[in-house]
């Protein structure tokens, strides 16, 4: 399917100017008549009482790192304090001008954010959401710990279950938010609309970009609000993401319901220093932080500069914000000036700031002048204001005894279950599809391309036993192409994405035809943002919805290498299970493309925990693998080899089931059987691997070949079972030898079935180098003949002939040479 | 004059194709550069236009049937 946006020559040729119009720089002029119009006089009372909370919390945090002591409690706080003291205004403010269900996500700076938001919600949801949501959160335990031992001075009992979760999640307490797998810089609770902080700068744009996604997609009225730091502005994941949620597609090629940009509001909370480089004219080039939104849209993000010491100008910015959201007019960016008195962390001794900037700053102090300005008003009393802070002391103090005490609130009990945090890894649950999609374009099976694979036979084996060409018999790409148009017609909540994802039906046609089928909104071309797509996908589904995307070559996961293994990986573990992640990341391996397109990177995922990872390398298998893969509710990487995507299945006398059919993660399928030797292959390497078992039976060897399938989970007892009845294992894989995964296999199944062993596991991937181009491919990628030299050579003494592969390694003297 | 329809070179390593669509019926008249077949590879499809002006006097590989490279598809005069 063409374009449907023509480039025409004539107009991009005629001579014009890019415009741009003024971007506001503290424009606000409210007066307090308007403002107790506005938010009551009771709502202007409770902002400044919100400020200080957070103030007092914050407070509390830096007397444990500094002094090991708050209101005379004794405390060691190990953990990281990256504290807002100075940015009360920005965080209060935001909350005041959002709802209950917006979502705001944070930073490694969140404390704030999180109290603020959290502190809002309790007050604007009904009084009976409240108590239920308090009740049913952790079975009642954290609710039951707050009414037990924190009492009265906690104030408002659903106010101290807020300090206490969010606090004990700091302090890595069991009675945590998340169980303490979150801690400070993750903490978050979702009822109240805070979703997760993220440790990694910036990391929050794309994951609420995606959460936004999810809003605009369910046509939700909740928006999503990316709490960043001016630092994060140097980072490619924050101009990714506001591109992503600008692009013009959602207006131009989205149908109507859809037709709207993503709800998400960038908020900067600009405190002029990331750590201790200067923003605002050392490291970066913006001048003013608000300017970057010219360079992203046409609208400018609407973007703006807001007097961050000013709740009421915040709160005012962010309401107008949110308007144009809920407009699907986004996205939008605010940049909220206002200055951080408290260092980068405790450790901070403010050696690149001087103390005279701090002492002017100390005059532009968000509480005191919001609390002068409600007195001058009339507001509030001087005494008023003063009790308010007795109060909120009070009630810091309340909950900080009972969260720093390891009897009322202890960690989780790693003596007890050793493995408890590893089995917040992965939820292990798989959904059920519903009936066919209500918003597809067209009968699947009327569509040529799905005619096209109907057409083809089920086994790649014709009757008299030779095989078929890929044109006649269901391949590998067209056996993801089922699993996955299966999913898609039958799941409304998943979407599909990825570099030429839609018209060019994927770079290597696993899509194809799809655009016939599925709606623009569920099947788009993203930008090339592969930080983006892995993040917007983690918020997509961290906010209810199930995502597969793509990076076309494996060697891509450099570029959303954070999004990755630090967000995709984590975020169900960091939140102890709260999180479901159903993300599925297609990466394929190349080949014939020279050292940045041909890597099989499985070992790089294998080695972060929280990823499932699987190398299908047949027709059926992919199909079976990859209808797992979209089922389960655990983020899955998929290696697919191009070397195989037009292999015909030649194993299962079956061929490839017709029908949606699941094949289980962690299960090796033994592929040929042998006594000599055990074979275990990972991906593409099964198929030279039994060519060489067929090579070695003319010497007399009988080679079992075991395929892999998926690497997490992995299924030791399949393997070990065959090496003990052959006492001899060698493991071949396309990815490097150094770091590889095949490694630790063989370092295990060394430990697990020494004794049946008669010589050392073999590990034969590619060598410690570059991968080269096309024509010296199969001096890299193992081949028939180095896996008969290796089991020839190694085992078989007796039998060895004439070496014919290169391989002949000195692993010690290469490993010398860096090698 | 008859001037055949082929199955282009689809790059080195493809031999086969299916005809997924034909864009035009026997007698229909077509110009150089209409679209006049749809053809498939194993990863793509492949759009191919009419090589003269003239009338589709001939079908030879039908929707739905594989072909080779270099194979005549149809025949316009």
């Amino acid at each position: 399917m063409p374009k449907q946006l023509p480039i025409d020559p004539g107009q991009t040729y005629s001579a014009d100017k890019v415009r741009f119009t003024d971007i506001p720089v503290h424009a606000y002029k409210g007066d307090l008549a308007a403002e107790i119009a506005r938010w009551g006089k009771d709502g202007l009372r409770a902002a400044l009482r919100h400020m200080l909370v957070v103030r007092e919390f914050e407070s509390m945090l830096h007397a444990f790192k500094s002094t090991g002591a708050y209101r005379g409690i004794e405390y060691v706080y190990k953990g990281p304090a990256h504290l807002s003291v100075g940015q009360e205004a920005a965080a209060v403010g935001s909350a005041m001008a959002l709802g209950p269900t917006d979502q705001i996500f944070g930073s490694h700076r969140s404390h704030g954010e999180i109290i603020a938001k959290g502190l809002a919600a309790v007050g604007a949801i009904p009084p009976g959401e409240v108590t239920s949501i308090v009740e049913s959160h952790s079975d009642g335990r954290l609710l039951d710990l707050v009414t037990r031992h924190v009492g009265e001075a906690g104030g408002d009992p659903a106010e101290a279950f807020l300090l206490t979760g969010v606090l004990a999640e700091i302090f890595m307490r069991d009675a945590g938010f998340n169980r303490g797998m979150g801690g400070s810089m993750h903490a978050f609770f979702t009822p109240f609309g805070a979703f997760p902080n993220n440790a990694i700068v910036g990391g929050s744009a794309g994951i609420a970009v995606g959460a936004a996604l999810r809003a605009q997609l369910t046509r939700s009225d909740s928006i999503c609000v990316a709490n960043l730091g001016d630092g994060s502005t140097g980072c490619g994941l924050i101009w990714e993401s506001m591109n992503f949620a600008g692009m013009g597609q959602f207006r131009n090629l989205w149908q109507p319901p859809f037709d709207r940009n993503p709800p998400v509001l960038f908020c900067f909370t600009n405190n002029f220093y990331a750590m201790g480089g200067q923003t605002r004219g050392e490291t970066m080039a913006w001048d003013r932080l608000s300017r970057i939104g010219a360079g992203i849209s046409p609208g400018q993000l609407h973007a703006e500069t807001v007097d961050g010491s000013n709740p009421l100008a915040v709160a005012d910015a962010v309401a107008r914000k949110a308007e144009i959201l809920r407009a699907g007019e986004g996205p939008a960016l605010l940049d909220i000036e206002c200055y951080r008195y408290s260092g980068h962390s405790t450790t901070d001794t403010n050696a690149y700031r001087s103390r005279d900037e701090m002492k002017a700053w100390q005059a532009h102090d968000p509480i005191t002048r919001f609390r002068d300005r409600l007195v001058d008003g009339g507001i509030i009393t001087v005494g008023e204001a003063d009790e308010m802070v007795e109060v909120a002391g009070a009630q810091i103090e309340a909950v900080t005894r009972v969260v720093v005490d390891r009897q009322l609130a202890p960690a989780v009990d790693l003596e007890a279950s050793p493995t408890i945090i590893g089995d917040m890894t992965f939820n292990n649950e798989a959904i059920e599809l519903g009936e066919t999609a209500g918003d597809l374009l067209a009968e699947p099976a009327e569509t040529s391309a799905v005619k096209s694979i109907m057409r083809k036979a089920r086994s790649g084996i014709a009757e008299d036993g030779s095989q078929l060409s890929p044109m006649r018999a269901v391949t590998l790409r067209d056996a993801l192409s089922e699993a996955i148009l299966h999913h898609l017609t039958h799941d409304e909540s998943l979407i599909a994405y990825g570099e030429e994802c839609r018209d060019w039906g994927g770079a290597f046609g696993v899509h194809r035809g799809f655009a016939d089928i599925i709606p623009y909104h569920r099947l788009f071309n993203s930008p090339i943002s592969e930080a983006a797509i892995v993040s917007t996908a983690v918020g997509y589904a961290l906010a209810g919805g199930r995502a597969i995307v793509e990076l076309m070559y494996a060697d891509f996961i450099g570029r959303a290498g954070d999004e990755i293994f630090n967000q995709l990986a984590k975020w169900q573990a960091m939140s102890a299970g709260e999180l479901r992640l159903p993300v599925v990341l297609r990466v394929s391996v190349g080949s014939k493309y020279g050292a940045q397109h041909s890597q099989d990177w499985t070992s790089l995922v294998t080695h972060v925990p929280g990823l499932r990872v699987i190398y299908p390398a047949t027709p059926h298998d992919a199909k079976g693998l990859m209808a797992t893969a979209l089922s389960g509710n655990d983020p899955t990487i998929v290696f697919e080899s191009q070397r195989l995507y037009d292999r015909v299945e030649t194993f299962e006398p079956d061929g490839v089931p017709a029908d949606y059919a699941l094949v289980p993660f962690g299960e090796a399928a033994i592929r040929r059987a042998g006594d000599d030797v055990t074979i275990l292959t990972i991906g593409p390497s099964l198929y030279p691997a039994l060519d060489a078992a067929g090579e070695l039976a003319g010497h007399g060897v009988e080679a079992e070949v075991v395929d892999a399938r998926t690497l997490v989970p992995f299924d030791y007892d399949t393997v070990i079972a065959s090496v003990r009845r052959t006492g001899r294992l060698i493991i071949v894989s396309e990815a490097v030898e150094r770091g590889s995964f095949a490694n630790t296999v063989a370092a295990n199944v060394t430990r697990l079935a020494f004794a049946d062993l008669k010589a050392p596991p073999v590990v034969l991937g590619a060598p410690n180098w570059i991968a080269p181009g096309a024509d010296m491919e199969d001096k890299y990628a193992p081949q028939e003949h180095d896996i008969c030299d290796a089991v020839l050579g190694e085992f078989f003494a007796d039998k060895r002939v004439n070496r014919r592969g290169v391989r002949n390694w000195d692993i010690a003297g290469m490993a010398k040479r860096g090698l | 004059m008859a001037t055949e329809i082929l199955v282009p070179q689809l790059g080195n390593e493809v031999t086969e194709a299916e005809v997924t669509e034909w864009a035009a019926a026997v007698g229909d008249n077509v110009s150089a550069s209409d679209i006049v077949v749809v053809i498939s590879t194993t990863k793509a499809a492949l759009e191919i236009e009419a090589p003269c002006d003239g009338t589709l006097s001939e079908i030879r590989i039908g929707e739905g049937e594989l072909t080779e490279v270099g194979a005549v598809l149809g025949v316009i005069e």
